[in-house]
């Protein structure tokens, strides 16, 4: 990671004032106006929670360890969350279970201060069965938290404009021009107006994320949750979706953003945590202090995995060469 | 169920299956030589001799067995070639079955990937070297399924060649229940052959499909 | 090669026309009646119960080693006696094809159902849709492009094995050949090669066509 780099993600996350007003500002108008709803106002300082998770704890059926482990966050609105962690660390699985992709066996987890999942230790004893999902959110609900995937999940039998309105028309019930028009508007923000009409086969898979990110835009969820969106692209078609991922967070969208673009994530986190073996080792509200100063040593260690350095003149290289010369 | 006439008549099934049991064998046998020469031929592209076997492959694919016998048996004869019913069944298997097997195998060498080829060129292998160590093993462990299912409707096409008047377990069936009318007791004995033919035979692929599957391993 | 005359009199094409109608009609119907049934038993085949998943595994077994021919007979002489049925030969093998038909696309169905891969339904979930929605608009039009050709397919074997009718003695396109040929015995000895042959290229030119739709669909639809 060099400085030219994280230079521009800061430079691109300021001036993403420039994305055209009129697109932008209208599209974006309906996110912040629908969580009025609660009164509670959970956080006490004045910043209302969109997202809570409290002692959360999530176990695989048959696993003597849990994946998560008493994890509590809560995410302010407008709030940017980064979650970084090794593989294996359960950040999928995280954002899975605040999705209701998976049950959870202890705890909670409030949207806008309303509890929508609780820890039930009798739920996911049993795997799901086939490829089908056990979730039983409401259908409401689930459309209140968006989700992007690392795979690229479009629906491969319908248009790229059709992706992007099934949602609305058939499950809030919107009429299908007035889908079309808001979906129209989302894709020429992220640069694909002009292929509406194509198949997801047709696409780079820069281009699909950024369908699939519209196509969980429209349904004006209070959150969208990013798992490590960018993982499975080439390394030219990251930026694209990053770019996209950074208006969208300048505009004010609350986001939960799973990631291991550590340029990325320290460009555009207002919050930042550390997640290694189901628990959360270290949280900071400042993460430009969380890069180049950690709090933990567990987190210093994670970091230190990103950075090459060759050991020149004083390594093992260095005794060989001085051995070979001895032997002379 | 008339246990003792199944009992008395047991014994006509037992020549009937060995009737279907030869005729079968060496319809596979030959339809597995067949095979090899056309599904070589095929993925070689010769002249001539690469759309000939594409024609051959699909007029035997898309016609009945039925068909072919009659016309081996009681048409070719009027050109001067007059089998008997035996030599008819067994050329009518392998005239279908060579095309199942020749498809079944050109499947499994289209199945080996590219890269396989590459990397032997890389690591140096001659183009013979490549063929026998690295491309023919996984292509017939990806040919081996097919292999195994057409072998099983082979058996199974077979009992066509009653049609004919030869006497394996479908044209006895039909015997004992025109003579006896314990048609029960017939059908039940047809079932219980076919089964003891073909039970073996499926048990026998699965275990083979399990040996050579290189992927899944 | 004499004896070619005999296609030329004046009856014999439209005859072997009207009993290829005849097993057109009885493939026709029965990849018809094949569909649902199909539909149903691959559905029946993901379902997660002990015994309606023993009951099917042994249905497609039992259809799939018994010769066709076998089951014709079992169908024929069996359950006409058993049930009483006024079953004729036609009856008979419209029922065993559609219960192979059936058990075949049965198994079709289950394996593109399972082959669509988990993150359709997890989108489709995230998303809000509803689990007959998720079904229906997702699930089903992606399965029914995997399964296609093999249906395709499975609908020239139907043909094929149509053939079969013959032998219990429903008056199709070869019994009307074998019609032909004892009617000219003394006058064409020759007919057995000529109308035999003429058979053979109907069903190919049934067949053949199906086949290369069959292969075009999946070239087409590999990729996806």
């Amino acid at each position: 990671m060099t400085d030219g780099q994280e230079n521009r993600l800061e430079a691109g996350r300021e001036s993403a004032g420039t994305l055209g007003p009129t697109g932008s500002a209208r599209s974006m108008e309906p996110l912040r106006s629908s969580g009025t709803t609660d009164p509670e106002g959970r956080t006490g300082v004045g910043q209302r929670s969109v997202l809570e998770v409290e002692h959360l704890v999530k176990q695989y059926p048959g696993a003597d360890v849990p994946v998560l482990n008493d994890i509590s966050f809560r995410i302010p609105k407008g709030k940017v969350f980064v979650v970084l962690g090794p593989s294996g660390s359960g950040k999928s699985t995280l954002l899975r279970t605040i999705a209701g992709l998976e049950p959870i066996q202890g705890g909670r987890i409030l949207l806008d201060g309303r509890t929508v999942e609780s820890g039930d230790a009798s739920k996911g004893v049993r795997a799901p069965r086939g490829n089908r999902v056990s979730g039983t959110r409401s259908t409401d609900l689930r459309t209140r938290i968006g989700m992007v995937f690392q795979s690229y999940d479009l629906f491969p039998n319908k248009t790229v404009l059709d992706n992007v309105t099934m949602a609305p028309v058939l499950v809030q019930k919107r009429s299908r021009d007035e889908a079309r028009k808001e979906a129209l508007e989302l894709l020429d923000r992220v640069g694909l107006a002009d292929r509406k009409d194509a198949w997801p086969n047709e696409l780079s898979g820069g281009q699909r994320q950024r369908v699939a990110i519209c196509r969980a835009l429209i349904l004006h969820p209070e959150i969208m949750l990013f798992d490590e969106v960018t993982a499975a692209l080439d390394p030219e078609m990251v930026r694209e979706v990053l770019q996209v991922i950074l208006e969208l967070a300048d505009q004010g969208l609350t986001m939960m953003i799973v990631t291991h673009e550590m340029a990325f994530a320290r460009g555009i986190a207002d919050h930042i945590v550390l997640l290694d073996r189901g628990s959360l080792v270290e949280e900071s509200d400042d993460p430009e202090r969380f890069f180049t100063d950690p709090a933990t040593e567990r987190a210093r260690q994670f970091l230190s995995t990103f950075t090459y350095e060759r050991r020149r003149g004083d390594g093992v290289g260095e005794q060989a060469h001085q051995a070979g010369q001895g032997n002379v | 169920m008339n246990w003792s006439f199944m009992a008395q008549n047991a014994h006509f099934f037992v020549n009937a299956a060995y009737v279907t049991v030869f005729i079968s064998f060496f319809g596979v046998v030959f339809a597995i030589l067949i095979g090899v020469v056309c599904a070589a031929l095929e993925v070689s592209h010769v002249p001539i001799l690469s759309p000939v076997t594409r024609g051959y492959i699909e007029l035997s694919r898309n016609t009945p067995l039925l068909v072919q016998l009659y016309f081996l048996y009681f048409g070719l004869p009027k050109l001067g070639i007059s089998w008997s019913a035996q030599t008819c069944a067994v050329v009518g298997l392998a005239f279908l079955g060579g095309s199942y097997m020749a498809e079944a195998m050109r499947g499994g060498l289209e199945a080996v990937p590219r890269i396989q080829r590459e990397s032997a060129r890389v690591l140096g292998f001659s183009p013979r070297q490549t063929l026998t160590h690295i491309i023919l093993p996984q292509a017939l462990s990806s040919a081996i399924p097919g292999v195994v299912a057409n072998v099983i409707f082979l058996v199974k096409e077979s009992s066509v060649v009653s049609a004919i008047a030869l006497a394996d377990v479908m044209y006895v069936t039909k015997d004992l229940m025109g003579i006896s009318y314990d048609t029960y007791e017939s059908l039940a004995l047809l079932i219980i052959t076919y089964l003891i033919i073909l039970l073996p035979i499926s048990v026998i692929g699965t275990v083979l499909e399990r040996r050579f599957d290189y992927a899944r391993r | 090669m004499h004896g070619v005359e005999i296609l030329l009199q004046p009856g014999v094409f439209p005859r072997l026309f009207s009993g290829l109608w005849v097993t057109v009609w009885i493939a026709g119907i029965s990849v018809i009646l094949s569909i649902p049934v199909g539909l149903l038993v691959g559905w029946l085949m993901t379902i997660r119960n002990g015994l309606v998943r023993a009951v099917m595994r042994v249905y497609l077994d039992f259809i799939r080693i018994m010769p066709q021919l076998a089951l014709l007979f079992i169908a024929f002489y069996g359950f006409a006696r058993a049930f009483d049925w006024n079953l004729d030969a036609t009856g008979a093998c419209v029922l065993v094809f559609v219960l192979w038909g059936g058990a075949e696309l049965g198994d079709l169905v289950r394996g593109a159902l399972e082959s669509i891969p988990r993150s359709q339904y997890e989108s489709a979930y995230v998303l809000g849709l509803d689990s007959w929605q998720t079904f229906r608009r997702i699930i089903l039009p992606q399965a029914f492009r995997r399964m296609l050709p093999a249906s395709v397919n499975l609908a020239t074997r139907i043909v094929k094995t149509t053939s079969l009718a013959a032998l219990l003695g429903v008056i199709e396109v070869i019994k009307v050949g074998q019609q032909i040929i004892d009617a000219n015995r003394f006058l064409y000895p020759q007919a057995t090669l000529w109308i035999y042959g003429v058979i053979f290229f109907m069903y190919f030119f049934i067949c053949w066509p199906l086949s290369l739709v069959a292969r075009h669909l999946e070239k087409r639809w590999a990729h996806d």
